[in-house]
This record gives structure tokens, C-alpha cells and sequence, in this order.
């Protein structure tokens, strides 16, 4: 059969890769058309990762050809896929801090005159990128003074500077503030007019439906759907990644909220938080919104003791707190789910167990031994420390036999289920997330969401922190807005909010 | 990954491989103790001599090590050398290994003369004779057979002769660049200022002084530092006396970095081929040699004389000699 | 899909292959050294003690049935004592009367010889102990002292057997590493923290001067009893402890890298020994003062072994059945995420850098103890090998991740080596260029081990 329309951009045709006890891909296919953004979805370990690094040359697949502009490429390193006018954009950039702007977007790609680097005609060229993508930055500028969405921009820039056709992006507004995630998007759509193909792996539904002409959907290393992104409503979209239908993406709770718990007043430190008083009711959800920088995470640090206020106290139960140290917190009551959850949250290369204990030594040491003088209290009772981490596997529903295993080896849901074990283990009556639901994907934040509630009906009193506005409506009982380090407003009913009015408040 | 594993695992072998083929090529090792029982061997193996010294960086005791294995063949016994590298718990552990190897006798130069101790009566307990060359041992309670050594009292009293000689009428100052962990220096500065006391005693107008004495190490860096320091603190310097040559050496670059080389006269010890070298351009102006040939070959006599039943001194000592310029001149091995 | 297909089965028994490796590999690299170095020292051994006399009593009787002489000749020591009163006793029994028993060195046996030439008796055989049938006065004896010509020599016969797996040698190897591997226990747990401490060699130094100065000025010298030398240690030991203090808070209170806070405290010790010690050995202690080092009361196992194997299986459940040992790997896991879990983050490395000094500071007494003296210059460079121990054993340098034993092991390792390439008369330059690879393949394969995780 011949076909009269031309080839694809760039056709990936029967692609398999087996890992030791998991077949990551099977049979997988993919088409990309010039100037098309393609979704590509699906839960974390349903293989897109693995795809896009074969179509990157770092992983090479068991079976499976790549086929651009109809003739077949050999794909095996990153150098072949560069060549090929293929650019990856990971979620962790790939920039040297120290380096310019300009010496990384030619890191490897040097212009040379006898060795010696052109710097003028690299300047010029990548001043031309920059103005291409809209972005005003100074070519000299070192990398680590720029903002998270400038990097982003250096890194398309990047992609640019060796004429790619293919741009991959992974996650690319999991970091950014709205406008930000407005600006890219304009990059993007003027991206696709030059005729680039952009593969967009995101977790974000409301992204997808404004930015994707199609959808391909994974799942358990195989493609379950591939639809025009106008035809593929949103609820069915989760329940092709999930695989099962699901009831509400925000579970609703019975409205049950109390007396004052957590009391904060007159936190300061520094420009990052300016006398900050709010309080936490019994049973309360309270979220803490604003733009990135707004000083909500470091407004929950302080709470925690991670760092130092320097002015102002925090009281629980109508107890006045000396705290001075993550320690002092926890002894109190208080937990912070740290939105990093792999340089803060967990040891990822130590067992699920002991990061599950870690904060718990006193209650699974063996009575009577050990002393207690430093805090280093003697022999762990091994046998408690794996029954009562049993307890919360099954009723959090954690992945079996995941105890013995590094914490890193767990999904990102999973893992932030093990650090909420570890803070209901250490009795925690106020439980503060930052980003609960960062980096998790859709089927595990509705089991984050439901457990959440579930704390606040049994009476615990909860902060979030959140940038999914969307998160922060259906979730919150009452939303406190943070600008410039202060709270900036309040909305009591988020029912009857929309995230125009969070942001009004957020950007004033 | 498994790629990386291999490489790992093939590095050892190769390391493996490496010592058991340096094994067979020097041929010293215990084991091969009972091959030479073979037919056609023209002296038939007593055993093997263990010998440990103080370091084989320098030529001094390389030259002991290789004079008693080429000595030690021709009496009939193979020869293990190590070298405890200024180390006294790792030349601890050679003695060790030397027993267990059942070696037949063992020759010491110490790392530290009491330290040693130990190690000795482990020997002493297996039954095993000791002998030490050039550096004595003084703990107390061990038993060593033989110490054969120079006479470094009497080479420090030669290199007094020698400043004096050299430093003529007018006297002066003098540092002396020692190395207090061994007993053999301590002799030399011994002997060294026994001289200078009496000659001042009797010549009030030309006294030589010692204004310092500091640890040159007995190695060429210490000795340039000390020399240096030497040159800030003591304008009026004449003269230099170091335990050793490669101090001695040492001294002499100090001296021609600051100009002073013509102005300050070196004396040395030893009479190594380079501290020899430098005599002969007049770069040093004299050593009281030591005979490291003579040495190993008495104490290789002594081991023979000893399992022979004969009496064997418990030390014996060979004279320096002094050794100048025009020596320099009519000696065949320098250029 | 089925898993039990002989092509499913590959990958993973690969896999199982890495695993091992990676996780005992050290260990497999250890049999490997042993068996090296068994076949290439395999060796005539000649035995000794009450084994050579037995043999030659065997032999005896083969000579024949009517009663005749014979003189007995050995050396001095233990085994020789063994050898003399075996001998006799078996050759009475086997019907041969003892003329003379000489012991002691070759010039006794030859005076004693020669007295018994001067007599008339005469005897069938001289038998001879292992060391004494090397000596040079028995080459031509016929000729030298004609009373002895129709004499028969007897020596022991020599069988094979590798040197390197003589007890006395395999126990030589665990006293040789004693200091090394108990110094290692404290280097384990500062890498575990993803620190390192560059000042243990010198603090062993401090240690042995310390411990042997507070000896002889205070606790009585040669004459100190039990009591004085366990003052002496304890007082070596503690200036180690105050010196990791000084280390660890450098490091904890004021954020210094580790690397250069323990280089200044290596320094200090280092010239500190020389000070305290005047830059002498200080041997005046009692003889009782190597009873650590060289003495062997549990089942013949030299107490520095007995020690170090206890501070090893203490270690072990420390780090792996109490709260501290569980902060040490968390704070090298991740320390920001332990200090937000509440662990005492400061207080665990301090911790660890006193156990580091205080364990240094035995080590030092041990090998006081096993040198009979202590002195400045002691343990030069040994805190590479320390840390090429722990590296060798597993031990990962950016923290968080090794186990005591495979430090133990690490050590083992590099004493196997060190003594198969002295008994094989490998000289010491090459001993260092293969130390040298060995802990560089070690590196590669925790290399790989990262690489799987």
C-alpha cells in the first residue's frame, strides 16, 4: 500500500524493553507529526519514561525501530539522538550552575577558532535563541542566579542551538508559577508554528486540555489510547491512566471543625515571613496559597523548628511551644511532609523500615535497656518495628513487601505514604504538607486526598501548601493567601471560589 | 555493569599474577628454598636468611641487602630482603612473617633500637638466630647473636679532624645536622664532639663551636630545610657537619640557593657514590667512609661461623676511613 | 508469560550473579587472596615439637630391635623444649638409651659433641630438632671427630604444605591487622556519616606516647603493676577521645569539612607525640605490658585478636540493633532529611568522631603494647590503610551506606596480601603498586554496586 500523505515526523514502531522482573515496555508505538504537541500520560511506571529515553539513546530497547521522516534511525547513545535533531528537557536540568547562560547553551557544541572560543559569535546566537523564546535574559548571566522558568528557557534553548525538530519536555510546569506556565506555553505554540514536534509528559489534566492536539495514553508498559486531546474528557482520561473508574478526584468530608488546635502568631524571619498569625481548628484543613516565593514553605519551616523564628510563637492546644529544632516539634506533636521528598523527606537509599522508624526510636526500643541521656535510647525492638509499620501498610495501602526495600525504589505515592506512617507513628496532631501531591500521580493523590481527610475527621488539624489551585479549592476548608511573606487575604467558602480570586490575592 | 565487575575481578588476577611472577624471576623466596636440592645445584640450600633494613631508598643499606644475598649464595643459603621502611611495627610484622617461614637466621637493621624488642624475642623464642648490621639494638632481655656495624664513634671522631682541618686557624661556628632515632648518629655526634671538646680545651684561639644542632633526618629535603634555617639564624656559619650524605646534600643545595656555597665547608658521612661524587668536585670536603660491602660480608661470615659452632663476638666494628678530595681524584668509580 | 522457561531463567540468574557479587564480593575476593596464596606458597615444611620426634622415634625403631645410644641435639625455645623431652621419652620406650642431650646453640652442640668424642662411649645416631639440622657443624663431622663415623644423622623429614596456612601464620595475619581493623571500626562509622578522619594514624602515635609516659613517670615505670598500665591506657585512650572531641565539633559546630578539620588534628597529634615523647621511644614499661599485644590466653588466640574480634561483633550490634546506629546511617544517608526527622544530627557526628579518636587511642595501645614501647613515629600512613580497609570492605565515601564486618573483611584483605607477598618475597615496592590495585578494583566494584542501586 502506498500512502500519498508524507511520512510522519517521527514513527517509533514496536518498541519493547524488558527489566529484571518487569517488562517495561511491550509492543509500544508512537507517531508524531510536524508542528503536533502529543500528551503522552499515564501513571508513574506505565513506561513513559522508559520510552522517552529510548527515543533519547539512553536506554536501548529489546525490540522496536525509530523511524524519522520515514527512514529508519539507529538511536543507541544521546549523541546519535542529538544528531538526530531529538532534545530531551528533563525535570532536573541539565544546566552547570556555574557556567553562563551562553556557555551552556553551547556546552559541547563550542564554536572554535583554533581552540579557542568565538565568544562574540556564540553571544549573538544565543541572544537570537533568547529573543526566539521571548525570554530576557543576558547571555552572560551565570546559570544559578536565574529562576527556575529561565533555566527552562535556557534548556529549550539548548534544544534550539542544535536545530531540534523532536523537543521532549518532562513535567516542565511542575515547578512554575502560573504565568510562567502561560509564558511556556506560548514558547510551545511558537515551537510547533516552525514545525516542531513536541512530545509534553505532564501529570497535569487542565495542561493537557490546553496545550495538546493529541493524547496518547500508557499503562502498565502498553498504550492504552490515542485520541484527539478535544475527544477525551477529562474523566475519561484518569480512568485510562488509572485503569479503573474513580469516584470524585476530591473526596467530600463531613464539615466537622472545632476549637483552635494549632495557634501561630507573629512569626517573622527575615523578608521571607512578616508577622504571620493564622490558627488551625480541630478537624480544619487550612492550605496556604501564593506564589512560588511567597514564603508559605517557609512560614511551615518555622512552625517545624527547621529553621529559626525571629520573633513570634506557635501554641498547641492552648500550649505555648519552645521550639528550637525538628526534635522539639515532634516531641510537641507537629510533622512537616517536606515537599522535596527525596533530599528532605526521606533517606532514599536506606529501607523503608528505618525510614519509617526513624523518628519513632523511643517507641520501638525494648523497655528497660539502653540509655536515654543523648537520645541515643538503646536496643530497637525489631519485631514491634515491623508489625507496627504492617499496620499501616495495609490500611494506607502500600505497596506489599515494600519494608525491606530502599525508600528510593518507591513510587513517588507510595513514598509519600511512607512518610505520612512515619508521622502518625510519632502521634502527630498537626500535620503540615507542603505539596502533598507533587510528583504523584493521579490514582495515588485521590488516595493522599482521601487519607488527608480522613485525618481531619479524626480531629487532627492539617496545613497545606499548595500551587495546584485546583488542589487548593477542593481540598481546603479555608485558604489563607501568602504574598511577599504576609498573609494577603482569606477566603472562608473555597466552594464558592474560583482560582481568579486566589490569584488576585496572590499578585495584588 | 557486569562488564565493570569483570575488569574488577581480572585487575586482581593481574595483580596476582604480577607478585607470582616476581616470585620466580628474583627466585629469593623461602619456597623456592627446596628446589635448589635439585641435581646439578652446586651448593646445596642451609636455608634462607631473612633481612630486613631500614629502607632500601637509601644506597647504603642496598648495598648491605644486595652484598649479603650475593654473600650469603655463595655459602650455600638463599636470601628473603625486605625493608621495614622506617616502619617499626611493619618491619615487626617481617620478622614475624621471616619466622613462620621458617628461615634459618635473621639479619636486622633496626627501624627504632628499643622498639625492636618485641620482635627480636619472637625470634629468640622460635630459636631463631639474630644478627643486626649498622644500627644496634638496645632493648634489654633479647638476645642477639652478632652486631656488626662501623665503628661510628671513631668515624665521628675522624669527621672532627676533618672540620678542624678544614676550618683551619681561625675557628668558627659550626651546626651539626643530626638524626636522634638512631642509635649509629647519636655515636657519630658522639664522637664528633669529643673531638672538638678536647681540640678547644687545647687550642682556646681557634675553638669550633657547635651552635645548633638540628634534625636533618639523615634525608636530603630535612637537611636542606634545617641548612636554611641554619643560614637565618646563624650569620657567622663555617661549617656543617650531617650524620649522612643525602644530608650532607641536602646542606650543600641549602648553600648554593643562599650563595653561602664557598663560604661554609661541608662535612659528610658515609661515603656513598654521590656523597663520594661531590668530594671529588669539592662540593663536600671530606667523609669518614663506612664499608657497607665489609659490613654485610662480616655479618654473612659471622652467620656461617655461628650454625659452624664458632665463637662469634657480640659486636664487631669496622673502621671508617677518611675520605677527601684527592681520594676522589684517584678513585676509579666516580667520573 | 512463564517464568520457569530456561530463557526467562537467564536474565534473572544474571542478575542473582550481580547481586552476590556486588554483596559479597569482598568476601569471594577474600577466598580467592587465601587460595592464591596457599597454592604459591605451598612449601617443604619441616615439622617440630613433639610431630618431629615423634617421626624420628618412628624411625628409630626401624633401625632395629637391640637396645642402642643416641644424642639428641636442638636449639632453644618452646618448641625445641617439646622436641628434646618427646624424643626422649619415646626413644626409652622404643628400647634406645639418650647419651647426652645437648641444647642450645651451635657452638654448644659442637663443644658438647667434641667433650663426648673425648670419652669412649660411642652411640648409633644423632638426632637432630628441625632448626638444629640446618647448622653447619654437622657438615663433615666424620672427618672433624672420627668418634662419630659410624654415627647416623637423624633430622626430621620434611612434608608439604602451604606456609601460608600454618596456624602460627594465619594467626600472624589477624595480629598483624589488629591495629588496623580496631582503628577501622571508628573510621567506619565517621564514613558512615559521609565524614572521613585523617588523624587516626597520628592519634595512634599520641596514644602509644601518651600511654607509655603516664607509665613510666607516674605509674612507676618498669615496676608499674596491672593497675598503673591500665591507668596509662586508659590515659592514652581518653587524650584520643578529647582529640576527636576537638575534631567532631570543629566539624559539627562550625561546619568545617571534615577532610581538613581532622588534617589540622592530625597535625597537632603527630607534633604533640614528638613533644610528649621528646622525640624518643619510650620503652620503660613493665615487661607485663605486652600482655595485649603478644599474650594469647583464650584458645591460643592473641588477645589483640580476641579484642578486635569483639569490638567488631559489638560494633555490629550497635550499628544494627540500636537508635545510634540507625542516626549514623541516616545522617549519612541524607542529613538534612534526618535532622527534619528528628534526629540529633550534631550529637551523632560527635559521637562518632569521639569513638573514632577513642578506638585510634586503643589502637595505639595495642601496638605499644605489641612493640613494648611507644613512640612518635608510630602509625605513619596508617590512616590510608584504615580508610582503604573500610573502602575495601564496601564501605561507600559518600556515607550512608557499608557494614561493619565488610570493614573486617576490607582489613582481612589487606593483611592476607601484605603477608602472602612477605612469605612469597615480593619486594616491598611491588607490595605497594598491587595494595594499590587491590583497593582500586575494590573502588570499581562499589562503583558497580552504586550503579545497581
Amino acid at each position: 500500500m502506498v500512502s500519498a500523505s508524507p511520512p510522519p515526523l517521527l514513527e517509533m514502531r514496536g518498541i519493547s524493553k524488558q527489566y529484571p522482573g518487569v517488562k517495561a515496555l511491550d509492543d509500544v508505538g508512537l507517531t508524531l507529526e510536524r508542528g503536533e504537541v502529543l500528551a503522552l500520560m499515564g501513571e508513574n511506571g506505565a513506561g513513559k519514561s522508559t520510552l522517552m529515553k529510548v527515543l533519547a539513546g539512553a536506554v536501548r530497547p529489546d525490540a522496536g525501530a525509530i523511524f524519522l521522516d520515514g527512514t529508519e534511525q539507529q538511536v543507541t547513545s544521546p549523541v546519535d539522538a542529538r544528531g538526530c535533531g531529538i532534545a530531551v528537557i528533563h525535570q532536573e536540568f541539565n544546566l552547570v550552575p556555574a557556567l553562563s547562560v551562553r556557555e551552556n547553551i553551547f556546552l559541547g557544541l563550542e564554536q572554535t577558532t583554533a581552540g579557542f572560543v568565538r565568544r562574540g559569535d556564540e553571544r549573538r546566537r544565543a541572544e537570537e535563541l533568547l529573543r526566539r523564546i521571548g525570554v530576557a535574559v543576558h547571555p552572560e548571566t551565570p546559570c544559578r542566579r536565574l529562576t527556575v522558568a529561565q533555566q527552562q528557557a535556557v534548556e529549550i534553548a539548548k534544544a534550539l542551538a542544535v536545530d531540534a525538530r523532536i523537543i521532549v519536555m518532562d513535567e516542565p510546569t511542575a515547578t512554575l508559577t502560573p504565568q510562567e506556565v502561560e509564558k511556556l506555553f506560548a514558547v510551545i505554540a511558537d515551537l510547533t508554528q516552525q514545525g516542531i514536534g513536541v512530545i509534553y509528559v505532564s501529570h497535569r489534566l487542565d495542561e493537557i486540555e490546553e496545550i495538546a492536539d493529541r493524547v496518547q495514553v500508557l499503562r502498565d508498559g502498553q498504550v492504552v489510547a490515542v485520541r484527539a486531546a478535544d475527544q477525551l474528557p477529562r474523566r475519561e482520561l484518569i480512568e485510562l491512566m488509572v485503569g479503573r473508574s474513580l469516584e470524585e478526584e476530591f473526596p467530600s468530608r463531613r464539615q466537622s471543625v472545632g476549637e483552635p488546635r494549632l495557634v501561630v502568631r507573629g512569626l517573622c524571619r527575615g523578608d521571607k515571613v512578616r508577622n504571620v498569625s493564622f490558627e488551625v481548628r480541630r478537624g480544619e484543613i487550612v492550605a496556604l496559597a501564593g506564589l512560588v516565593g511567597a514564603g508559605r514553605t517557609e512560614v511551615v519551616r518555622l512552625i517545624f523548628g527547621a529553621d529559626q523564628a525571629e520573633a513570634g510563637h506557635v501554641a498547641l492546644d492552648g500550649q505555648v511551644l519552645s521550639i528550637r529544632s525538628p526534635r522539639d516539634a515532634i516531641r510537641a506533636g507537629i510533622c512537616l511532609l517536606t515537599e522535596d521528598r527525596k533530599h528532605q523527606g526521606l533517606i532514599l537509599s536506606q529501607s523503608v523500615l528505618h525510614n519509617f522508624a526513624l523518628p519513632n526510636a523511643a517507641h520501638f526500643v525494648a523497655a528497660g535497656r539502653g540509655f536515654t541521656g543523648w537520645g541515643f535510647t538503646g536496643w530497637i525492638d525489631q519485631q514491634r518495628e515491623r508489625d507496627a509499620f504492617a499496620g499501616y501498610a495495609t490500611s494506607m495501602r502500600i505497596r506489599a513487601n515494600a519494608a525491606a526495600h530502599p525508600a528510593g525504589t518507591l513510587s513517588g505515592g507510595n513514598q509519600q505514604k511512607v512518610v505520612l506512617a512515619k508521622w502518625l507513628e510519632s502521634n502527630s496532631e498537626v500535620l503540615i504538607f507542603d505539596e502533598p501531591t507533587r510528583g504523584i500521580d493521579v490514582g495515588a493523590k485521590v488516595e493522599i486526598y482521601g487519607l488527608m481527610n480522613e485525618l481531619a475527621e479524626q480531629g487532627k488539624a492539617i496545613v497545606m501548601v499548595s500551587s495546584e489551585l485546583p488542589e487548593v479549592l477542593g481540598m481546603a476548608d479555608r485558604i489563607l493567601v501568602m504574598h511577599e511573606g504576609r498573609i494577603t487575604g482569606e477566603i472562608a467558602d473555597p466552594a464558592a471560589a474560583t482560582q481568579a480570586d486566589i490569584l488576585s490575592l496572590a499578585i495584588r | 555493569m557486569r562488564l565493570v565487575s569483570w575488569a574488577a575481578v581480572t585487575l586482581l588476577a593481574m595483580c596476582l599474577c604480577g607478585c607470582g611472577a616476581k616470585n620466580e624471576q628474583t627466585g629469593n623466596g623461602p619456597e623456592s628454598g627446596g628446589a635448589s636440592s635439585k641435581a646439578g645445584a652446586p651448593t646445596a640450600a642451609k636455608g634462607t636468611i631473612g633481612v630486613s633494613v631500614l629502607t632500601m631508598t637509601n644506597p647504603f643499606f642496598k648495598t648491605i641487602a644486595d652484598t649479603i644475598t650475593a654473600e650469603a649464595v655463595t655459602h650455600g643459603y638463599e636470601t628473603t630482603i625486605t625493608s621495614g621502611e622506617f616502619d617499626v611495627a611493619k618491619q615487626q610484622n617481617q620478622v614475624k612473617d621471616f619466622i613462620v617461614a621458617g628461615c634459618s637466621a635473621i639479619v636486622l637493621c633496626p627501624c627504632d633500637s628499643r622498639s625492636i624488642g618485641p620482635a627480636i624475642a619472637e625470634a629468640n623464642a622460635a630459636g631463631i638466630p639474630v644478627f643486626t648490621a649498622d644500627i644496634a639494638c638496645l632493648a634489654e632481655g633479647v638476645d642477639v647473636v652478632s652486631h656488626v656495624a662501623s665503628d661510628n664513634l671513631g668515624g665521628g671522631r675522624l669527621a672532627a679532624e676533618a672540620m678542624i682541618e678544614a676550618m683551619g686557624e681561625a675557628g668558627g661556628e659550626v651546626v651539626v645536622l643530626d638524626f636522634k632515632q638512631a642509635e649509629s648518629c647519636l655515636l657519630r655526634v658522639q664522637g664528633f664532639k669529643e673531638v672538638l671538646d678536647a681540640h678547644n680545651a687545647d687550642h682556646p684561639e681557634q675553638v669550633v663551636e657547635i651552635v645548633a644542632e638540628l634534625p636533618g633526618d639523615g634525608k636530603k629535603d630535612q637537611g636542606f630545610k634545617c641548612t636554611e634555617d641554619a643560614l637565618q639564624a646563624h650569620a657567622n656559619l663555617a661549617g656543617i657537619f650531617a650524620i649522612n650524605d643525602p644530608s650532607a646534600l641536602g646542606a650543600r643545595a641549602a648553600l648554593e640557593k643562599a650563595g653561602k656555597a664557598d663560604e661554609i665547608v661541608i662535612v659528610g658521612f658515609d661515603g656513598q657514590i654521590d656523597g663520594k661524587q661531590a668530594i671529588k668536585e669539592g662540593k663536600i670536603y671530606a667523609d669518614p667512609v663506612q664499608f657497607p660491602e665489609r659490613i654485610a660480608a662480616m655479618t654473612v661470615d659471622s652467620i656461617v661461623r655461628y650454625f659452624a659452632g664458632d665463637e662469634v663476638a657480640t659486636e664487631q666494628l669496622i673502621p671508617c676511613e677518611l675520605y677527601r678530595q684527592a681520594d676522589g681524584e684517584a678513585d676509579p668509580s666516580l667520573q | 508469560m512463564n517464568a520457569d522457561t530456561p530463557a526467562a531463567l537467564m536474565p534473572r540468574l544474571r542478575h542473582m550473579g550481580a547481586t552476590v557479587l556486588a554483596d559479597h564480593g569482598m568476601l569471594l575476593v577474600l577466598g580467592l587472596l587465601c587460595v592464591f596464596f596457599s597454592i604459591v606458597t605451598l612449601d617443604e615444611q619441616t615439622p617440630v615439637g613433639g610431630d618431629a620426634a615423634g617421626q624420628l622415634v618412628r624411625r628409630l625403631s626401624q633401625i632395629g630391635d637391640e637396645p642402642k645410644q643416641l644424642v639428641i641435639v636442638a636449639g632453644r625455645g618452646s618448641d625445641e623444649d617439646a622436641f628434646v623431652s618427646a624424643l626422649a621419652e619415646g626413644a626409652a620406650t622404643a628400647g634406645w638409651s639418650v647419651a647426652g642431650i645437648s641444647q642450645g646453640g651451635p657452638r654448644d652442640a659442637r663443644m658438647s659433641l667434641e667433650a663426648f668424642a673425648a670419652t669412649d662411649r660411642r652411640v648409633e645416631v644423632i638426632a637432630l630438632s628441625a632448626s638444629a639440622g640446618a647448622w653447619g657443624v654437622f657438615d663433615g663431622l666424620e672427618s672433624r671427630l672420627p668418634a662419630f663415623a659410624d654415627a647416623t644423622l637423624l633430622r626430621p623429614e620434611p612434608t608439604r604444605w602451604p606456609n601460608f596456612l600454618k596456624a602460627t601464620n594465619l594467626l600472624n595475619v589477624a595480629n598483624q591487622i589488629a591495629v588496623i581493623a580496631i582503628v577501622a571500626v571508628g573510621m567506619t562509622l565517621v564514613i558512615l556519616t559521609g565524614g572521613i578522619d585523617l588523624s587516626v594514624g597520628s592519634l595512634i602515635a599520641l596514644s602509644s606516647v601518651t600511654g607509655a609516659v603516664c607509665i613510666r613517670d607516674v605509674c612507676g615505670g618498669q615496676a608499674a603493676g596491672t593497675a598503673g598500665m591500665v591507668v596509662g591506657a586508659a590515659v592514652g585512650i581518653l587524650i584520643c577521645g578529647l582529640a576527636g572531641v576537638l575534631s567532631g565539633g570543629v566539624v559539627t559546630l562550625f561546619g568545617i569539612p571534615p577532610f581538613i578539620a581532622t588534617l589540622g588534628m592530625m597535625l597537632v597529634a603527630s607534633g604533640s607525640a614528638y613533644i610528649i615523647a621528646e622525640g624518643q621511644s619510650i620503652n620503660q614499661v613493665p615487661d607485663a605490658f605486652v600482655w595485649l599485644g603478644r599474650g594469647a590466653d583464650l584458645a591460643g588466640l592473641p588477645n589483640a585478636v580476641v579484642l578486635m574480634l569483639v569490638l567488631y561483633a559489638a560494633a555490629h550490634i550497635v550499628m544494627s540493633r540500636t537508635t545510634f546506629g540507625r542516626y549514623v546511617y541516616a545522617v549519612g544517608g541524607n542529613a538534612e532529611a534526618a535532622r527534619l526527622s528528628g534526629v540529633p544530627v550534631r550529637r551523632v557526628m560527635l559521637a562518632v568522631y569521639v569513638l573514632c579518636g577513642l578506638l585510634a587511642g586503643l589502637g595505639g595501645i595495642v601496638m605499644a603494647s605489641q612493640l613494648k614501647s611507644g613512640a612518635p613515629t608510630y602509625g605513619q600512613m596508617y590512616e590510608l590503610y584504615v580508610i582503604a580497609a573500610v573502602v575495601v570492605g564496601g564501605t561507600s565515601l559518600s556515607g550512608g551506606e557499608g557494614r561493619v564486618l565488610g570493614t573486617l573483611v576490607g582489613a582481612l584483605i589487606i593483611a592476607v596480601i601484605q603477608n602472602g607477598m612477605n612469605l612469597t618475597g615480593v619486594e616491598s615496592y611491588t607490595q605497594k603498586v598491587v595494595l594499590g590495585l587491590v583497593i582500586l578494583a575494590a573502588v570499581l566494584l562499589d562503583r558497580l554496586r552504586s550503579r545497581r542501586g
